[in-house]
């Protein structure tokens, strides 16, 4: 008995043991595990917008999970927003990412559930299957909802499998489907012909999930680049204060540093949890880049304050 | 709204399996599968023939057995000299009777008995994720199917193109005072001269530069304006077309666009559209959108980009074709 709903499953996914639809009927078989799967799919896959510019991804899990493409979220600790198909707006940050294969995490820090999808663990999807691909091409358009695309696993290499799911800028994170509703993989990239779409397969998420999970880039290119180290400007000044830490005794007009609320005078008593000196900020400040974080706790008048810092650009 | 890029091509490590292209979803292989259904497409569609390349460069929807056939009008103006095949029988004598500038179509009708035309009286309510059927390509005696689904929300396709005129004026005393003609435009094809003053667009007099740009600002390529202008002591009427600015002007694609190939023009502006992922070209508009169980669900009216094609949904055709027939005098 055991065997039986297995059966079940294969029998309903016979499509894929053909090597090309034989009947209308194979079609219609097609049709209905696709149907069967969209709503749960479309759900789940997100448009993430940052500044003017706009991709895709899709949930994997009810506390808000998000895989996507490196090159969309294009750091860590990016902050984006998280847009549903029916234009309901989240608060997202980017967690890590392989900049190498282009795979990408990025969790809503908005209160769940979420909808979600699971992903094909055994990496079950093999050359010739039937897939789908869900994506807002072009940037988010409410009228419209999510594209849905249907095609073949034409072509498989380690880090890359490839559709002849149309893409177009905007798919880029969005999520490619197996028949029975599993994610597989991630728009990346497209080739010089339409039917080319490139995606990150599963397999590459799991290989790093954890590191991915807790923050790290992985890698180094081509998809997302490390900030250039010695390139972060906090935009201050500070001297040693008589009774420890660092005073502040100037800042610039709109510097990351003023944003964050800091004054003239307020004196920094810890730089990334350690005890600030000239020489901790020296050399924090020589490791970062534009974009990066960085921890500071002060004093301002009576109040002691803390906050993370995302660097700006040295000018 | 811009939009993340996608990589352009890091090719692939030479080992990887491939899937033969005849297999691929647009392949011969598949094509050959939907044989049953390619009968709908091979009776009530027509392709349109450019005489001069021998080249067709628009299909059409068959509408009744005696030769009315429903096209997009915009493809249909750029050619002088066509013809049309139907089924596997070629039509020298060809008459376009009315054209709709809001839905971009064209009410053509050629001498036939005998057709089979399109059933319009069915709906467009349909599912995502439906398989549906449009003309690929075509051989001469045999239009090729090509498969694709439903993939997004019927909907409006506002907006559009802004419109251009093609004249550049002065708004000076009171007065519109055309300064320069920009050529290949409609001003010019329709006989607008340097010094020429604009005063009334259909029927109403023109008050200021303002309200007269605002006025063409609602307007959609295509579109004809009666425009009154003052040429020293005489009053002509003169009958422009808008055009649409980048037709005009040209001017930088988006990375969408330069990646998208041969979309259509026309692609905007429209009350009614379903949409479907089948890769469709500027060339191969016009024909008939049926399921695989050949219910007629409308007319293919635009390639928007490499995953978007748009189809006016059959209710709407029906009234436009109504509206075609009156204007034309068809009973």
């Amino acid at each position: 008995m055991l065997g039986l709903p297995v059966t079940l499953v294969a029998d309903s996914l016979a499509f894929n043991e053909k090597e090309v639809p034989e009947t209308l009927d194979d079609f219609r078989e097609i049709q209905k595990a696709l149907q069967a799967n969209l709503e749960r799919a479309r759900a789940a896959t997100i448009c993430l917008q940052m500044g003017e510019g706009s991709g895709s991804g899709v949930i994997v899990s009810a506390e808000g999970l998000v895989l996507t493409a490196a090159h969309v979220t294009a750091g860590v600790g990016e902050e984006m927003t998280v847009v549903m198909e029916d234009g309901t707006e989240y608060q997202g940050v980017s967690l890590g990412l392989q900049s190498e294969t282009d795979a990408a995490m990025l969790q809503i820090t908005d209160q769940g559930p979420f909808p979600f999808v699971e992903y094909d663990k055994e990496d079950s999807t093999k050359l010739g299957d039937w897939v789908f691909s869900l994506g807002h091409s072009g940037g988010f358009d409410k009228a419209r909802g999510v594209n849905v695309r249907v095609g073949r696993l034409v072509r498989e290499a380690d880090s890359t499998i490839q559709s002849d799911c149309m893409l177009i800028g905007g798919d880029s994170g969005g999520p490619l489907f197996n028949m029975r509703g599993e994610l597989i993989g991630i728009h990346s990239r497209v080739g010089s012909s339409k039917e080319e779409s490139m995606h990150v397969p599963l397999r590459e998420f799991q290989k790093n999930w954890g590191e991915m999970f807790s923050g790290q880039f992985i890698g180094e290119g081509p998809f997302a680049q490390k900030s250039q180290p010695g390139t972060g400007f906090l935009g201050l000044l500070t001297e040693p204060a008589s009774e420890g830490g660092l005073r502040v005794v100037e800042l610039w007009e709109d510097g990351v540093a003023e944003k964050a609320g800091l004054k003239v005078g307020d004196r920094i008593l810890e730089i990334a949890e350690e005890e600030a000196t000239a020489e901790v900020l020296k050399a924090q400040l020589a490791e970062l880049g534009a974009g990066d974080q960085l921890k500071l706790k002060w004093i301002s008048g009576e109040e002691t304050k803390e906050e993370t810092i995302k660097l700006g650009e040295r000018p | 709204m811009k939009w993340i890029t996608l990589f352009l091509l890091c090719s692939l490590p030479v080992v990887a399996n491939t899937l033969p292209s005849e297999k691929r979803k647009n392949g011969p292989l598949i094509q050959k599968a939907l044989s049953p259904v390619q009968g709908y497409l091979q009776e009530s569609s027509a392709v349109f023939y450019d005489n001069k390349t021998y080249k067709n460069f628009i299909y059409g929807t068959v509408v009744s057995s005696d030769g009315l056939v429903l096209t997009k009008a915009s493809e249909l103006e750029e050619v002088e000299d066509y013809v049309i095949r139907i089924g596997t029988k070629k039509y020298r004598s060809i008459k376009v009777v009315a054209t709709d500038v809001s839905w971009d179509v064209a009410l053509v009708k050629v001498e036939a008995e005998g057709l089979l035309p399109v059933d319009l009286t069915g709906n467009s309510e349909i599912a995502h994720g439906t398989w549906v059927l449009s003309n690929g390509s075509s051989e001469r005696m045999f239009r090729r199917p090509r498969p694709g689904i439903i993939s997004a929300n019927k909907r409006e396709i506002p907006g559009g193109s802004p419109v251009v005129l093609g004249v550049q004026f002065q708004f000076k005393d009171g007065e519109i005072k055309v300064n320069e003609i920009i050529e290949e435009s409609g001003a010019e094809k329709a006989g607008v001269q340097k010094g020429d003053i604009l005063v009334r667009v259909d029927g109403k007099d023109i008050v200021d530069d303002k309200s007269f740009i605002d006025y063409l600002r609602a307007k959609v390529p295509g579109d004809l304006i009666k425009l009154g202008i003052l040429r020293g002591s005489v009053e002509l009427d003169l009958e422009v077309e808008l055009m649409a600015r980048h037709k005009l002007f040209g001017g930088p694609q988006s990375q969408n666009d330069q990646m998208s190939g041969e979309f259509s023009e026309r692609r905007e502006s429209f009350p009614m559209v379903l949409q479907h992922e089948t890769m469709l070209s500027a060339q191969s508009v016009g024909g008939p959108l049926f399921t695989f169980e050949g219910r007629f669900l409308g007319m293919n009216i635009a390639a928007a980009n490499r995953v978007e094609s748009f189809a006016i949904p059959v209710e709407e055709l029906c009234k436009v074709l109504d509206e075609l027939k009156i204007s034309a005098g068809i009973q």
